[in-house]
């Protein structure tokens, strides 16, 4: 019975740590446990938690994508420009948009399997390259005037917003992907393991393409809906998307040293942070304080992850 | 340097190792050249002078990270801890504390804050990444609180000549910048602890065995990336007479690309500070060489991001063996 509820807590740190938050935020704040209030944290971290996905296929190869942002950033702004200036109709533009945020994943890619850069600083050239087209392609002023089309993917349907769905949606497409595929299978043993992947008949490379450009795609998602939240594209969007994808990625039990990690604890990760920052409004803690605890909690949920994991090994 | 003394010395005229010493100095000595060429305002004084100062404040900060990175390490909270040292010293300053007391007030608090980073990587065992990534958003937080949000202006005279006097004909800011660097090359290149730093990023199992104190010696060089963040930070509250709480944001990633750019390898032991100051200098003569031929400061990014590309692909293939 012990075992079985440490091996639980192993595989699914993020959700107890989930319940851990939710439990003395529902007995201090009536408002917390209300189907408003969740939708609310919901609809704040559908954005966060789909770049959080595609990070995590990045971070279990032993990678790290800090382009994320930045791909973010260009395809949005892809896409609000393409919509509006060029005729090319909305739907067109945002899969323009969403080609252009994969061939940034190529070019990761690239860099990393071809140039064997790390990913560190392959994905920090592109960071710092997308984010640059966008300022040049946006010349640095936001681009507005987003016709109905384009605002439906921020608005609501019922009482559910659309970014939920998409979410829900992605979370699906990749856990098939990672979890019930044998791509899935390969991105493991990759992050296991470069070389005995190889020996097994993988290949490391055509795992890779497929990560790098997995991850950018689903910030290039993150990017168009953050367009349509706003209403307009904004140069400096999805500035710090990285780290936050991050930060989500390893509290839901993702390992910098590859080999771990899923689209379940990715999402749980970026609702703890969503859950820890509306707790704290809920309890009208300045906004001010509110970063140093959430720094606070994200290392204390590492190193109690870490001990954790020593514990069961 | 146990990998530099295993290389094979072929006879003759080895290519590689004259192009990965010197490759970044031609790369540079080229693009001089052609800026010099297409502008005429380049060569000038003046402008080499501005190119330099712009320098400072990334260099300043990435000899601390050079360090960070030679023990395969990363910093990812130099731009907090820069901001945080800033406000508090700059609050205090406003109050009438006496400006060397200051300058050490700032200096403390970088290497306390480099100190929990150390001591978080080695004691708790926690990556440096996770580490770090933690104390930046502390250390923002922190320097949020602190302000309320709200920016110092209006710091007393005396203190503000690090940023704004100059030595004959050169800045203060250079002034420090090169003693920061002269300083910090003879630890790493002429003491035990520099010896150190390189074997515990080349092989930190066998730096352990030979006796040496790792973990202490990780602290330190994390104490020594606080510091140097922190001094960065009060040359540029100096220069700007105010202290905001967003500054430095985004720093650690410039002064990152400052060191890969300079030929450090991100897996440690390999690299050192002459390639940072060089990679920290190129970076800057772009940006100013863009900015003479009047192109869009919008594509200093771009052109930032494609140095980064073409640095780390130049050494893999003069390299190809380098990790």
């Amino acid at each position: 019975m012990k075992q079985t509820i440490l091996n639980f807590t192993r595989a699914n740190s993020g959700l107890v740590i989930l319940f851990l938050l939710a439990i003395p935020l529902t007995l201090l704040s009536p408002d917390f446990l209300t189907g408003n209030n969740l939708l609310t944290v919901a609809l704040q971290v559908s954005m966060i938690a789909i770049t959080a996905i595609g990070m995590t296929f990045a971070l279990i190869t032993g990678g790290v994508d800090l382009s994320v942002g930045s791909v973010a950033a260009l395809a949005g702004a892809l896409a609000a420009g393409l919509a509006t200036r060029s005729g090319l109709g909305t739907y067109p533009a945002m899969l323009l948009a969403l080609a252009a945020a994969a061939a940034v994943g190529l070019v990761n890619a690239a860099m990393i399997v071809w140039g064997r850069i790390p990913p560190f600083v392959a994905t920090l050239a592109t960071m710092a390259a997308a984010r640059g087209l966008t300022l040049v392609y946006t010349q640095g002023k936001p681009i507005s005037g987003l016709d109905e089309q384009f605002t439906f993917w921020a608005s609501e349907l019922g009482k559910i917003p659309v970014p939920i769905f998409v979410l829900v949606f992605v979370a699906l497409v990749t856990y098939v992907i990672l979890h019930r595929s044998l791509f899935g299978n390969y991105i493991f043993a990759v992050g296991g393991g470069e070389e005995t992947s190889r020996l097994a008949g993988i290949s490391p490379a055509k795992v890779k393409f497929g990560v790098y450009v997995i991850s950018a795609l689903c910030a290039g998602l993150t990017g168009l809906l953050l367009t349509a939240r706003l209403w307009s594209a904004q140069p400096n969007s999805g500035t710090g998307l990285e780290l936050d994808a991050i930060a989500a990625s390893v509290l839901g039990g993702a390992s910098l040293s590859g080999g771990a990690g899923s689209v379940v604890g990715a999402v749980t990760g970026t609702f703890i942070v969503g859950i820890l920052s509306n707790g704290l409004n809920l309890l009208e803690v300045p906004s001010y304080n509110q970063q140093v605890i959430k720094g606070l909690v994200f290392i204390v949920a590492v190193v109690l992850d870490y001990v954790m994991k020593q514990r069961l090994k | 340097m146990t990998t530099r003394a295993a290389q094979p010395r072929p006879e003759g005229v080895n290519w590689s190792v004259l192009l990965q010493r010197f490759g970044l100095a031609l790369v540079y000595a080229a693009l001089a050249v052609g800026l010099s060429l297409l502008s005429d305002r380049f060569l000038t004084v003046s402008n080499q002078v501005n190119i330099f100062r712009q320098a400072t404040i990334n260099g300043i900060v990435a000899v601390g990270m050079t360090l960070v990175i030679l023990t395969a390490g990363i910093d990812l909270s130099v731009g907090s801890i820069l901001a945080l040292s800033a406000v508090i010293t700059a609050d205090l300053l406003k109050q009438g504390l006496p400006v060397p007391l200051g300058i050490l007030l700032a200096l403390g608090i970088g290497a306390l804050m480099g100190m929990v980073n150390g001591l978080m990587i080695t004691r708790g065992n926690i990556p440096p990444f996770i580490a770090t990534l933690g104390m930046l958003t502390v250390g923002r937080g922190l320097t949020l609180m602190y302000t309320q949000g709200k920016p110092f202006t209006g710091l007393p005279d005396a203190f503000r000549f690090i940023g704004t006097a100059s030595l004959g004909p050169v800045p203060m800011p250079i002034v420090v910048a090169v003693i920061v660097f002269v300083l910090a090359a003879i630890v790493l290149n002429r003491t035990r602890f520099g010896e150190y730093v390189y074997l515990i990023g080349d092989n930190p199992v066998a730096a352990r065995l030979a006796g040496v104190n790792t973990r202490q010696m990780i602290v330190l060089v994390y104490m020594i990336s606080g510091v140097c963040a922190a001094l960065a930070g009060l040359i540029l509250i100096a220069r700007l007479d105010s202290a905001q709480p967003v500054i430095g944001a985004g720093y650690e990633f410039n002064a990152i690309a400052a060191v890969v750019v300079g030929g450090t390898s991100f897996s440690g032991g390999e690299g050192g500070l002459l390639g940072t100051l060089l990679g920290t200098i190129l970076i800057e003569t772009l940006n100013n060489g863009l900015n003479l031929l009047n192109v869009s400061p919008l594509w200093e990014q771009v052109v930032k991001g494609v140095v980064i590309a073409l640095a780390l692909l130049f050494y893999k293939a003069i390299n190809p063996t380098r990790k």
